[in-house]
């Protein structure tokens, strides 16, 4: 198709690099999680991150989001019980409207294109469009078309749009085939959605569990056999190894029908990676692998063996989101923390996917720097193709609630993946008590009584505690500090290639410093006694973009607010000058409808109202 | 002689006189730096004839040849150029110009190029293209520069005798007709004539979207003394009153706006004449407030600039004016009927604007004028998107950021920002209702209107405050919200606002005018960059922005 192929064409040339309104692409993903969810609550959240999304856009605001966003309101409405039948028709009907007008309005040409036709190239139900006209045109829908005509338009909208965004980084070529399949889709829903619509409050939580976790097993199997299918069709480990990595398109179709089932429950997909014969191999999966428990060296070193690697990671490297790693690495704790030391490979493999996925995350940083995208051989076979943040000090605490004989090399991994390091002294303080937990003094020395603040650290809440007092009082000497924390040989690694860059890196700043100082003097002095200020906390602003500030995640949710207080106007500045300043300006023909509003405001009614004596 | 040029350059007249834009320079002027992108209607420098004093052929030479001695050019050049003296020719120095603003925008690969020269055809390349491209500059043939048209040339020359006499009070001249039929550049041309007789006029902008001196999204007035010798990304100064809109069009609140106009063109003291600029939304609704705009201002020019496809738009003359219904403002006959039976509210103020009435319905004189280039009224032809032109205007305001010594670019998040506390500055988003909880979600890394509003802004409590309406209050600059810290509640601000300035903003007001996007993208390779991504597809359906198809022809009407 020539359409493909001009798609395919672009792809090529280094990704063009967009602005969008979210921070980062799991952002992104929590808001879909949380517009799609069906608790009322979350949804509302995700509608006000969506308003503020709105705000940034300007005008250019995703349309598809737009869509989904008013949709979601209607249904919020619906499911608060205040409005009657009548009224929640005309919601849904306008926000119906404009889902088939405007999402079908770039498709149209110079010369008018039906709406039937446009929606049919499209995959949108035909129904939906003639709902549309009915509400337009004809006599007023019922409520329960609307209703099943919003739920058609969110799946729609959520296959179409928002779960092949989220798999942007692997769509391309596999778009025809999840075309076909959203379009099956769509009449399946469009047949089933009554009765699912009836059903599915009534089912308790734990069956609901019970299912998507069989779906989940079932989409792995899925991966299994088709990992299986490839080696019985190379005959070969080492091809294997090879195709296994170069993921075809089925692998990236059964990715997708995974990434739909993320958007249910990270937990139970977790839960599902963690059966046995999944991560955690089964003898007779080791078998056919040919992956022999006595040569299992690498087990030792907290590797997976190759084979064993080769086989989950396309499907891992698909799936490790920010949010989706965090729950990965928590269940992973977790189960390490209920398993007996009798089972045969679980512990051994929990532990050494744990340290396969910090490791690969910690690497992930240093090397996107240096290589191109082309050096695909190596590139491919990663976990992460760019680094994620954690919630460190959460992994901190699972940790440590899961003691094993590991658990002081998994500690330092964390310490060292995390980007902002916890001071030296916390780090060295909780490595030794993790040692002495688990009973292997000897692997770390103890650290210097001299302790700098004077307190010892005992639990994770004073460690906590400690690092949040450090992190005030920090502020300028970052980057110093950073360096000296590093602990253990990925730290140093790491920091090395920190350093070298800086070094490459052209810094005219230093120059400029005496000139930029007595410029900077001066605007202090007029700023003298102003809530105004320069900030000069010896920050080094070049080293971070603009909307972050040093020690900030990217968690958005740090950027929300609980405490505000409303101002409203009472001295409109146009209102006075109206009246008094200038005879010439005031137009007397400006209708009552333009100065009402100035007239009087809010608060002047407010008090004119109280002030009324009625008898 | 002329030269119509793209590029930049300093222009220095040696002796003689030489015409930029309209604008006069002559031997004792200053020098003047030139901007000729590519976006804009090439500059031509044109020698005219100047009145001299001197008498004998030999005199004028000997002056001619102490100033170019005076500004140090070589002998061999000073050899060469005199023996092509003639007597009332004119002498430049154009030397290559490079300023801190410039460089900044130039930085930015997206408009690196706008200066640069396009290959002209033809195989010449004269030792004279050598010289001129060693200054930044490269020739263009005559027809890329300011084409005017005969009946602009009239109205031109009858505005400014109309400026020149002192008779009957200053002279408010509006522009006004659809986008794309150069109102702007008549605007430049205008004020450079006018400078040519007069130390200053003054200028205000009713045009959201394309501002001549200030970043987009606000209604100014300016009081301009310097000719404008390129596009207004390169000169974008401090009006003595803005107030900001936030919007790039006021369809959304048309109230607000004319509460804008009216509050901003409150600081005109009809001391020196004035020009208005309006916006180029014409049709429909956007005509009923340009008929609200001129019964508004009171002008006593109206140029009307007519474009093609624009046929029926009614002249408008002082009858129209007078007799046309507008958005907010009744006809005079109108207007009478319909108040009668209002409340006693109405009757007083229709009682107490009788006088002024008077004074708005004297009538002004319009002005048409028919543009002659190729394109013009054509928007679609234009040669750059207008959301373009604003994120360069923007860019132009940023590079004020940059320190003037150095002559590398500091990249924006490199530079030490401004700080305030949240209780110390009201806020509130104009354009959209966000969620209070979202409030500084939305307004990290934003761009803000510095604002300064009369209530006083105190707080008990150290959280943001939010205003509960949009406030028309002064605005004394814009800036990007750099970045939010929420632990020590404060905003951190860049902006070129003079610290004298800053002491006084109290509010910030957030619009629909965002950063242009170049900013973010060309933050540095390294790294996660907040609000950039590579994988966010604008292939997939319902990713892009909503767009309306304006030309879109129904079946029934395609046929003939």
């Amino acid at each position: 198709m020539a359409g493909s192929g001009a798609r395919a064409g672009p792809a090529k040339r280094p990704p063009r690099r967009n602005v969008v309104a979210w921070r980062s692409k799991a952002e992104w993903d929590q808001v879909m999680v949380g517009l799609y969810c069906g608790d009322c609550r979350l949804q509302r959240d995700a509608l006000d991150r969506v308003s503020a999304w709105r705000s940034r856009y300007g005008n250019r605001m995703p349309l598809a989001v737009d869509c989904t966003a008013d949709l979601i309101r209607c249904k919020i409405l619906d499911t608060s019980g205040n409005m009657r039948s009548h009224e929640l028709v005309l919601s849904y009907g306008l926000a119906l409207v404009r889902f088939v007008n405007l999402i079908t309005e770039r498709k149209q040409k110079i010369v008018n294109i039906p709406l039937r036709r446009l929606a049919k190239e499209m995959n949108i139900p035909i129904w939906i469009v003639n709902l549309r006209h009915d509400l337009t045109h004809g006599k007023l829908p019922q409520l329960i078309a609307c209703r099943r005509g919003c739920d058609v338009v969110l799946e729609w909208l959520r296959r179409t749009y928002w779960s092949r965004q989220l798999g942007n980084s692997l769509a391309g070529e596999c778009e025809e085939e999840q075309n076909e399949e959203a379009e099956a889709a769509a009449t399946e829903i469009e047949m089933d959605s009554d009765t699912e619509e009836a059903q599915n409050p009534q089912l308790p939580a734990y069956q609901k569990h019970k299912e998507l976790h069989e779906k989940v097993r079932e989409v792995l199997a899925s991966y299994k056999n088709q990992q299986f299918g490839v080696l019985q069709e190379l005959h070969s480990l080492r091809k294997a190894r090879k195709a296994w990595c170069n993921s075809s398109s089925e692998v990236e179709w059964i990715l997708a029908q995974i990434k739909d089932l993320l958007q249910e429950s990270r937990e139970v997909v977790a839960e599902a990676l963690l059966d046995d014969g999944s991560l955690i191999p089964t003898a007779e999966h080791l078998e056919t692998l040919n992956i022999k428990c006595e040569d299992n060296k690498e087990l030792l070193d907290f590797k997976i063996p190759q084979t064993f690697y080769c086989f989950w990671q396309p499907l891992l490297k698909g799936l490790l989101s920010q949010d989706f790693t965090q729950t990965l690495l928590e269940k992973m704790f977790a189960t390490l923390k209920q398993c007996s030391e009798s089972s045969e490979f679980r512990p051994q493999y929990l532990i050494n996917w744990i340290a396969e996925i910090l490791t690969a995350n910690t690497k992930a940083k240093a090397r996107r720097k240096v290589a191109r995208p082309s050096q695909s051989q190596i590139n491919k076979r990663k976990l992460f193709l760019h680094r994620i943040s954690l919630q460190w000090i959460k992994l901190i605490d699972e940790c440590l609630e899961a003691p094993c004989w590991a658990t002081p090399h998994l500690l330092q991994l964390i310490l060292s993946d995390m980007e902002l390091p916890l001071p030296a002294d916390a780090q060295e303080n909780l490595l030794y008590l993790s040692s002495i937990y688990t009973q292997e003094g000897s692997s770390v020395s103890s650290p210097d009584s001299s302790d700098s603040s004077g307190q010892p650290i005992y639990t994770i809440e004073s460690l906590q505690w400690k690092a949040r007092q450090d992190n005030q009082a920090k502020g300028q000497g970052q980057r110093l500090e950073r360096q000296e924390t590093a602990v253990g040989s990925v730290g140093e690694e790491d920091d090395k290639e920190e350093e070298e860059e800086m070094e490459t890196e052209p810094t005219p700043l230093e120059d400029l410093h005496a000139d930029n100082m007595m410029v900077i003097a001066e605007k202090r002095a007029t700023l003298h006694g102003s809530v105004w200020q320069i900030s000069a906390d010896g920050v080094q602003w070049k080293d971070f973009p603009l909307g972050k500030l040093p020690g900030q995640t990217d968690d958005p949710d740090n950027l929300l607010v609980d405490s505000y207080s409303m101002m409203s106007m009472l001295d409109q500045p146009v209102t006075k000058d109206d009246g008094r300043n200038s005879p010439s300006m005031n137009s007397p023909e400006l209708t009552g409808a333009v100065m009402e509003g100035l007239l009087w405001t809010q608060s002047d009614l407010h008090r004119i109202k109280s002030g009324l004596q009625l008898f | 002689m002329k030269l119509t040029f793209t590029g930049k350059c300093r222009l220095t007249c040696l002796y003689g006189a030489v015409r930029v834009f309209g604008f006069t320079i002559t031997q004792e002027q200053p020098p003047y730096n030139l901007f000729s992108p590519q976006t804009h209607c090439a500059l031509t420098i044109e020698a005219v004839t100047y009145e001299t004093l001197e008498k004998s052929k030999k005199e004028m030479r000997m002056s001619a040849r102490a100033m170019l001695r005076a500004h140090h050019v070589p002998r061999d050049a000073r050899i060469k150029l005199l023996k092509n003296f003639a007597p009332l020719c004119s002498v430049v120095l154009l030397e290559s110009l490079d300023t801190s603003v410039t460089r900044f925008i130039l930085n930015h690969p997206e408009f690196s190029h706008i200066f640069q020269v396009k290959r002209q055809k033809g195989p010449c390349f004269t030792p004279e293209d050598a010289a001129l491209a060693s200054t930044g500059i490269g020739k263009r043939d005559s027809e890329s520069g300011l084409l005017l048209s005969e009946s602009s040339v009239l109205a031109v020359e009858e505005l400014i005798q109309a400026c020149c006499e002192e008779d009957d009070g200053c002279p408010v001249i509006l522009v006004c007709g659809p986008k794309s039929t150069g109102k702007s550049t008549f605007n430049r041309y205008l004020i450079n004539l006018l400078l040519n007789h007069l130390p200053c006029v003054e200028y205000l902008e009713c045009d959201l979207g394309q501002t001549e001196f200030t970043p987009p999204g606000c209604v100014s007035f300016i009081n301009v003394s310097e000719p404008c010798l390129g596009p207004p990304f390169t000169h974008q100064r401090m009006p003595r009153k803005m107030v900001y809109y936030g919007e790039a069009s006021c369809d959304q609140d048309t109230e607000r706006y004319i509460d804008t106009v009216k509050c901003v063109f409150n600081a005109y003291k009809r001391e020196v004449p004035l020009v208005i600029n309006t916006m180029g939304w014409v049709k429909g609704v956007g005509l009923l407030l340009l008929i609200d705009i001129i019964r508004l201002l009171a002008p006593s020019h109206v140029v009307q600039i007519r474009g093609e496809g624009f046929k029926d738009m009614p002249h408008f003359t002082p009858e129209y004016i007078n007799l046309a219904t507008g958005l907010h403002t009744k006809a005079k006959l109108q207007g009478k009927c319909k108040n009668m039976d209002v409340s006693g509210m109405e009757d007083w103020k229709q009682y107490e604007g009788e006088s002024d009435f008077q004074t708005l319905t004297t009538g002004h004189k319009l002005l048409c004028v028919q543009p002659e280039f190729p394109g013009a009224g054509n928007a679609g032809e234009a040669r750059v998107h207008s959301s373009i032109l604003r994120d360069m205007a923007m860019l132009g305001y940023l590079g004020q950021l940059q320190p003037l010594e150095t002559r590398s670019v500091l990249p924006l998040h490199s530079l030490i920002p401004y700080q305030v506390p949240f209780n110390a500055v009201a806020l509130r988003v104009i354009h959209t209702d966000v969620a209070p909880t979202q409030i500084m979600y939305s307004v990290n890394a934003s761009w803000v209107g510095l604002c300064r509003i009369l209530d006083e802004v105190r707080c008990q409590t150290d959280g943001p405050i939010l205003l509960t309406q949009t406030p028309v209050c002064d605005c004394l600059g814009f800036g990007i919200i750099r970045a939010v810290d929420t632990e020590r509640k404060l905003y951190h601000i860049l902006t070129p606002v003079p610290p004298e300035n800053l002491r006084l903003v109290n509010c910030l007001l957030l619009g629909s005018i965002t950063i242009p996007d170049c900013v973010f993208t060309n933050q540095g390779p390294e790294g996660e960059i907040p609000y950039v991504t590579s994988e966010y597809s604008y292939d997939i359906s319902g990713a892009g922005k909503l767009k309306m198809k304006k030309h879109l022809k129904r079946r029934e009407h395609s046929r003939p």
